[in-house]
This record gives structure tokens, sequence and C-alpha cells, in this order.
């Protein structure tokens, strides 16, 4: 079975950060992902960009906003796609990301998108 | 602590539960090393989680719970030790508990143990996969200590009465203890040799789910994702090694067919006919990827990165036509020299009968019959079944089709094979 651990963070986090202590963050980030792959459990994860841009189709027309979105109050900085055998095992996981300390991680199954 | 309060004593225990199966092998590993008994340090990592089922529950579940679960262990060992040298006042056994001591009291056994972690897992992938157990022993023992599977569960796994597992269990870690065998990595030369029993346990344990049908026990199928699991681990741990690249690649990608190879009734649905939207993308991607690894590597191609080599090539195949058989040829005739079975070279022939032609692929099958050694095996007559209606001959395809059939103990590939030999009628 495989979840997805996704790392939602506040809108702004990242600008409050000095790019030092950003990186440090970043290392702490990498080993974590280090001990999952040793586990063999990691099937695939990145961190994310802040910025970012929006498009829809809509009645054949393209629509493409560019960000900052103002009324987003958060964003998902990173994912970690997992395949572990329980939602138990995905949640353990997730209590030993770092990025639990100054964020949200939300733990999605993967399956269909409709029941 | 964390958020204890929110949490259940039924949240705990499935905490732990899930805790076990992912730490168990890292904390009797780490263990192993300083016992020098794999049995021992089960027990030991026994213990610490049995303290665990006692004082979570109540105190909350620590910030590092496997650092948790080390610490207690290790603590346990000081002990076992000092009990085992006033018994025997062992001086090997007297250094064991210094160092030990010496490591707990200057604070650095966190460090200490993360460093020594992917090495001790690797003695411990080796020691369980040991030519001195047979394979079923070592197969059971490997669930046992690197998947941290109960005996029970293992014994689900392979329809095989409890006891028996246990038995197998018990057996196998008093021969290696009896045996002294060393807690340590095989010399480089006879690394190959002892990680090839390795890679046999693994893919065993994978085929075994992989031959499992979606009604029974979820454990079966589960197996799959162990072996996927361990397989992984392995990779990472001996990096150098294109073998272990090569199975991992091998079983990802199998893996990537798992919804496909079953039809709404439970069917099988053979490679060439299967909904190849249904194969599982990333699954793929993984599977190239350990591919290219393994490959990367520059050495000779062994059996694994070859059957993971043909197995890329459906993979890659967009659709069944797509399929590249003339390199699919050129593969089995790689793996028919270097591993020579019968059962190589039938899907040998099935390729070159689909490279070059039925009559090309007919004539390699008939070598195989004539020579008798497939004699019971029903995909023998079935390919030639398959070949001789292809070229037009349908009165002997019959005749094959009908032998297959009996030869068969599935029933529904029986029927299956019965249904193309009456087709063969008209």
């Amino acid at each position: 079975m495989s979840y997805m651990l996704l790392i939602v963070e506040p809108q702004g986090q990242r600008r409050l950060r000095s790019p030092q202590e950003g990186r440090e963050l970043y290392e702490r980030m990498l080993e974590y992902t280090a001990g999952l792959k040793a586990r063999g459990v990691l099937l695939g994860s990145d961190s994310l960009r802040a910025e970012s841009v929006r498009l829809d189709m809509r009645a054949g027309r393209r629509s493409v906003t560019d960000g900052p979105f103002t009324e987003a109050k958060e964003l998902v900085g990173g994912f970690f796609l997992l395949d572990c055998a329980t939602r138990e095992q995905a949640l353990t996981f997730a209590a030993e990301c770092p990025a639990a300390q100054w964020a949200t991680i939300e733990v999605r199954e993967v399956g269909p998108c409709y029941d | 602590m964390v958020s204890s309060v929110a949490m259940t004593a039924t949240d705990v225990y499935r905490t732990i539960d899930a805790l076990w199966r992912i730490e168990s092998g890292r904390l009797i590993a780490g263990l192993a090393r300083l016992v020098r008994d794999v049995g021992v340090a089960e027990e030991l990592a026994q213990d610490a989680l049995v303290t665990a089922l006692e004082q979570w529950p109540r105190s909350g579940i620590p910030d590092n719970p496997g650092a948790w679960l080390m610490a207690t262990a290790k603590h346990r060992a000081i002990d076992h030790l000092r009990r085992e040298r006033m018994l025997t006042r062992k001086h090997e056994a007297l250094g064991h508990e210094l160092e030990m001591e010496q490591q707990t009291n200057g604070g650095k056994l966190e460090a200490s143990a993360d460093d020594e972690i992917g090495d001790d897992l690797l003695r411990l992938v080796f020691i369980a996969c040991h030519p001195l157990l047979s394979t079923e022993a070592r197969t059971a023992l490997t669930l046992r200590l690197l998947a941290g599977l109960t005996t029970e569960e293992i014994a689900r796994a392979f329809l095989v009465p409890e006891p028996t597992i246990a038995q197998r269990i018990v057996r196998a870690k008093r021969t290696l203890s009896d045996a002294h065998v060393p807690f340590e990595i095989p010399r480089r030369g006879e690394l190959a040799e002892r990680l090839s029993s390795v890679l046999e346990v693994i893919y065993l344990v994978f085929n075994e789910g992989y031959s499992a049908t979606a009604g029974e026990d979820w454990m079966r199928p589960g197996l799959c994702e162990e072996a996927l699991r361990i397989g992984r681990i392995l990779a990472e741990l001996a990096p150098r090694e294109p073998e272990v690249h090569g199975l991992v690649a091998l079983m990802e990608i199998q893996a990537s067919r798992i919804r496909a190879r079953l039809g709404p009734q439970g069917e099988p649905v053979l490679l060439m006919e299967q909904n190849r939207a249904l194969w599982d993308r990333l699954l793929i991607h993984r599977g190239l990827m350990a591919l290219g690894r393994g490959e990367g590597l520059g050495e000779a191609r062994g059996p694994y990165l070859l059957q993971a080599a043909i197995a890329a090539c459906h993979a890659r195949a967009a659709t069944a036509a797509d399929t590249d058989w003339v390199y699919i040829t050129a593969l089995y005739d790689e793996l028919a020299r270097l591993m020579p079975s019968p059962v190589v070279e039938l899907n040998r022939a099935v390729a070159v009968a689909m490279a070059y032609g039925p009559a090309a692929g007919l004539e390699l099958a008939d070598q195989l019959a004539a020579q008798g050694s497939l004699a019971s095996y029903h995909l023998l007559p079935s390919v030639r079944g398959d070949l001789l209606a292809k070229l037009g001959r349908y009165q002997e395809a019959r005749g094959e089709f009908e032998r297959a059939a009996t030869l068969t103990r599935n029933a529904r590939e029986s029927r299956l094979l019965l249904d193309r030999a009456a087709a063969c009628r008209r």
C-alpha cells in the first residue's frame, strides 16, 4: 500500500528564516529522507518551491493565474510517497519527520478518486 | 512526549505494532553485534517491546520511539552479558561489556548506533540466510528477524501450520548458535555465493506472495511488499552489487502488474493480454531506475539483471505489439548460457516464435519435448499447442492443449486450455 505524506506549511513561513536556518532545516529533511530510504519504504520525495501558477480549463477556455495567492493560508511544501503496510506505519514515519515540528503532515492513502 | 492525551490505549498498541515492523530488524541487528547470538538478540528486542507495551499506554509514546527501544534493549543486553560473565567468566564477553558500557556512558550510544546500523543489518541478512540453514528455515528466519513478522503471520502467509514455522525458527536459531556462526559480513571471496543465497530467499518470498490470488488471506500478497522492502534495504546497504539491483528491478516491475494479472472473476490474465493501463507506472519507473543502477556498475549481467531486463522490455512497450522480441530473444540467449534450464529454454522458444515466426519457435519447443525434461510441465504442451495452431496444424494443436489441460493443477487454467482445444475443432 502507498501513502503520501504532504508537508502543509503556513504561507510565508519560509521568508521568516535566514538562508542559514533554511539550509539547516533542509539538511535535517535530507537525513530523514535517507532514513526512509534505508528502511526500504521510500518510493519518492521532493521539496517544492513556494512560487506557483494556477491553471484551469473551463468550457475549452484556458486560464492561467500567477501566484502568490493571498487568500491561501497554507502551501504544500514537499511530499514523501511511502510504501508501507498500514496507516499506523505511515503515521509512525510521519511522526519522525522534522517538518512535523514546524508544519503539518497530511497523511493520505493512495487510491482511486471515487468510491 | 507526544500528544499522549489524545491517544487511546488501542492507538498506542497499534502504533507499537507498526513501530515493531519498522524497527525490529535494526533493533535485532544492533543487539546481535553485542551479544553475538541472533536468538538472544531477538529475545532482548522482544523484552524491550514488552516493556514498551507496559509503559507507553501510561506514559505516552516517546519522541524518538526507535531510539527508546534500542536504549532499553541495550540495557537488557548489558544485564545479559553480566550474567553470562558471572556464569562463564568468558574474557570475550567481558571485553564486549566494557566496550558497550563505554558506548553507553559516553553518551555516544545514539551516534555509534546510527553509524553501525547499516552494517549490522547487512550482517543480520547474511546470518538469516546462512548456507547452514535449509531454504525454508532461511525464509522463515528472514521474515521473522528482518520483516518483524510473527510466527503466526509467517504460517498464514505460507499456508503452513504455526507450530511448523515456530519449530523451524527455533531450530534455525539453535543451529546458528551451536555452530558459533560469526556475526560478520562474508569476505570478498565468498560474498557472491552468500549474496546469491540471500537474493534467492528474497525472491522466493516475493514469488510466494505473487502467486497468491486476490481472494486469499491478505498476508500472502503482503509477502510481495515485505520482499520488496527487504530488497530495497539491501540495495541501499550493498549498492555496488549489480545483482541486488537486478532483483529489486525484477520485483518492482513484476509488482507493477499485480492489478492487471487477474481478471474480474479472479482468472489469470497472461502478460500479453493484460490491460497495460492498469500497470503501476511508478513501480515501473522505479524498476527501470534499479535496472539502470545495476547495469551502470558495468559488470557482466547476472541472472537477476537479465530477467529484469526482459521484464523491462515488456514494461517499456506501450502495447503488446510494440514488444521488442528480438532484444528479448537475445536476453534469453544470454540467460540460457548463464543459467541453463528447460524453463528458460521454453521461454526462449516463445520469444523466438514472436521475433522470428512460429516455425522457428516450434523447432526449439520440439527439441525440449524430445529431451523429455519438462514431461510433466503443462506449459510445454500449451506453448506447442499455441505455435501449432498459429501454423494452422489444428489437429496436433488440439492434442497438445488437451494434454496441457490434464497436467495443470489449476482448475481455471485447465478450463482455459480445454476451450482452446475445442476451438481447434472448428
